[in-house]
């Protein structure tokens, strides 16, 4: 009893020693690395663009108009018309949709398979872990690519089904991240002494190893993110992904390839606002690898 | 080292083995009769018995992939629905231009990446470093597939100075297989070669610190024989590694970059096989492709072993 009070006393001089906050942490990063903070800011431009679709698009973006077709850019149609005589910034706008979601729900997907499935790896050791990451191995064996052409052709092309692909695809690198983390976890003191107090194994693994490994997640997240971008483009420009007349970034570039020569400027702008989403998410990411990380 | 080797080679023997049973699982998971999937919808019932009795689908599941995987060991993954060709022979038949777009993406990336790597870490926090790493920043989020369309854009719509696509062997014409193989393989290599970038850079930072390298300047060396020749050999060690792990990004790339450049390699051979439901080819494709990257990351393995006595005496040491 005594112990455990001295413990608490320990832990609450622990909490009460003064510690920068992350909003001031966050200043201080922002402060000296300007890039990263400029990355943050253009990843939440592209938040609002995603949310505010319907009010900043000036067309519907899948109206056609038969007397616009391949109009080149002009002040009605900024970035030009399509074959089908769509409005391209339209388009470019709604896509921010397509992507930001494909983007966050594929990586939130792998986070919930991965995370725990590492956590009862790394917690429990033994046969169970063996067995973990063997399937792990195997499943890293399959190039992206090649594993989410193999998924959409058992459960059929549609944004969705990239969604989960590229999900599945990001979950072995979640398992083992998470498993690494927690065996390293597993060692420190707190998590002795909270064994020593009688802590169950879930509580050990929810209270006292889950929140000490929560920034390194956030971080790889931040990583993860612009590659799913990309990812879904990709299966999206090869026709396994969003189904058109949807507007995705990956589906605009694949029409645009038909066109080069007639109207180069279909080319320019989706692939130019994966590039920057991409880019800020990069930069940003390194940031924020500052903040959740005081030690770094 | 014999013990880590033979622990490496069963290790990759259970993943290829794991990796079976989830392509296996995959083609079963297609929905339909698994006898029309893998014969075709326009097999007749004598077909369909044939496919039926070779791989014993009336069966239970275990002997059906007991089966499989005897026949598919020996070379045998079924035959083409659309062609009617067996799958070995058709992907024996476009391997060697994804192998060969593969190594020229290979030297592009590595002639890029290892000189601006070792500049940018010799002369670090100068703007040659900020160059070379904002370059690699763009290079990792550049979708590569955009960067081709512009490539194209550039140099073949506006420029007109390279085809925009296709493809001939290289025993017809060297030339034009060269000239035609460039586009596709700086596209494919510019991704590799900023991820190998940053991991130079760091490696290499780190090795500079090393007491060796310090003793090694300080017995009076000049510069460049301390970063090549003491720096580099063990700096390029984490490398190898990425360069392994990095085999399946390019072989994803691959099927981009076939797609854009109209190249019929293997990635076109699995984006077609996707369209026209060919399971048998697709099953194939992902098969081969898996396994050869758990092969490729064991010879990897084994050449670092070798190359580095260090790796080589503590795996040992630690009975790993």
């Amino acid at each position: 009893m005594a112990r455990e009070a001295a413990l608490s006393l320990a832990l609450a001089a622990d909490a009460a020693a003064p510690r920068p906050g992350v909003a001031r942490r966050a200043w201080r990063v922002a402060r000296r690395r300007p890039a990263a903070a400029a990355g943050a800011v253009v990843v939440l431009l592209y938040v609002v663009m995603a949310l505010g679709a319907p009010w900043i698009a000036s067309f519907d973006p899948v109206r056609t108009d038969w007397s616009q077709i391949r109009k080149a850019p002009s002040r009605a149609h900024p970035f030009g018309t399509d074959d089908l005589g769509r409005d391209g910034f339209s388009r470019v706008v709604w896509g921010a949709r397509i992507s930001m979601q494909a983007g966050v729900f594929s990586i939130l997907l792998a986070i919930v398979i991965g995370v725990p499935i590492g956590l009862v790896a790394g917690y429990y050791r033994g046969g169970l872990d063996q067995l973990i990451m063997r399937l792990t191995d195997a499943w890293l064996a399959f190039p992206f690519l090649i594993l989410a052409i193999g998924l959409v052709t058992i459960l059929g092309p549609s944004l969705t089904n990239a969604t989960i692909a590229i999900g599945l695809g990001a979950t072995p690198t979640y398992i083992r991240l998470t498993r690494g983390l927690v065996l390293a976890t597993s060692a420190e003191d707190y998590v002795q002494g909270a064994r020593a107090l009688g802590a169950g194994d879930v509580r050990l693994m929810g209270r006292h190893i889950l929140p000490n490994i929560v920034s390194a997640i956030v971080v790889q997240a931040t990583v993860a993110i612009p590659t799913a971008i990309i990812a879904e483009a990709v299966l999206s420009f090869l026709g396994l992904g969003v189904q058109p007349p949807a507007p995705s970034w990956g589906t605009m570039l694949n029409t645009a390839q038909q066109f080069l020569e007639q109207a180069p400027w279909m080319a320019y702008w989706p692939g130019l606002a994966i590039f920057v989403l991409a880019l800020s998410f990069n930069l940003a990411g390194d940031g924020l690898r500052d903040v959740l990380d005081p030690r770094g | 080292m014999i013990e880590f080797l033979v622990r490496r080679a069963v290790i990759s023997g259970v993943t290829l083995l794991v990796i079976s049973l989830i392509v296996f699982v995959g083609v079963r998971m297609i929905p339909g009769d698994p006898a029309r999937v893998l014969a075709g919808t326009d097999a007749d019932a004598a077909g369909l018995e044939e496919i039926r009795e070779k791989y014993g689908l009336n069966a239970p599941l275990p002997v059906q992939y007991g089966r499989w995987l005897a026949l598919a060991v020996r070379g045998d993954l079924g035959e083409s629905i659309r062609t009617r060709q067996p799958v070995r022979q058709t992907v024996a038949a476009k391997l060697p231009i994804t192998i060969e777009l593969a190594c020229l993406s290979l030297l592009v990336a590595i002639g890029i990446a290892i000189p601006a790597g070792i500049l940018a870490a010799v002369r670090r926090n100068t703007l040659w470093d900020v160059l070379a790493s904002g370059v690699s920043l763009c290079g990792v989020s550049v979708p590569n597939f955009w960067l081709g369309i512009m490539l194209i854009l550039l140099v073949s719509v506006r420029l007109g100075w390279l085809p925009a696509s296709g493809f001939v062997p290289i025993a017809d014409d060297p030339l034009g297989n060269v000239k035609r193989m460039l586009m596709p393989a700086l596209v494919l290599g510019a991704g590799l070669a900023a991820v190998l970038m940053r991991q130079t850079r760091n490696a290499m930072i780190e090795v500079l610190s090393a007491d060796y390298v310090r003793t090694a300047r300080a017995k009076g060396l000049a510069q460049p024989a301390v970063v090549l020749r003491h720096a580099l050999r063990n700096g390029l060690i984490p490398v190898v590694t990425i360069l392994g792990l990095q085999m399946g990004a390019l072989m994803s790339g691959a099927v981009v970059t076939e797609q854009i450049f109209v190249i019929p390699g293997f990635g076109r051979l699995i984006v077609e096989a996707v369209f026209t439901r060919d399971y048998p080819v697709v099953q194939g494709v992902v098969l081969i492709t898996a396994s050869a990257y758990v092969l490729i990351n064991l010879l990897v393995d084994v050449s670092y072993t070798m190359l580095n006595p260090r790796i080589r005496i503590r795996s040992t040491a630690d009975g790993a």
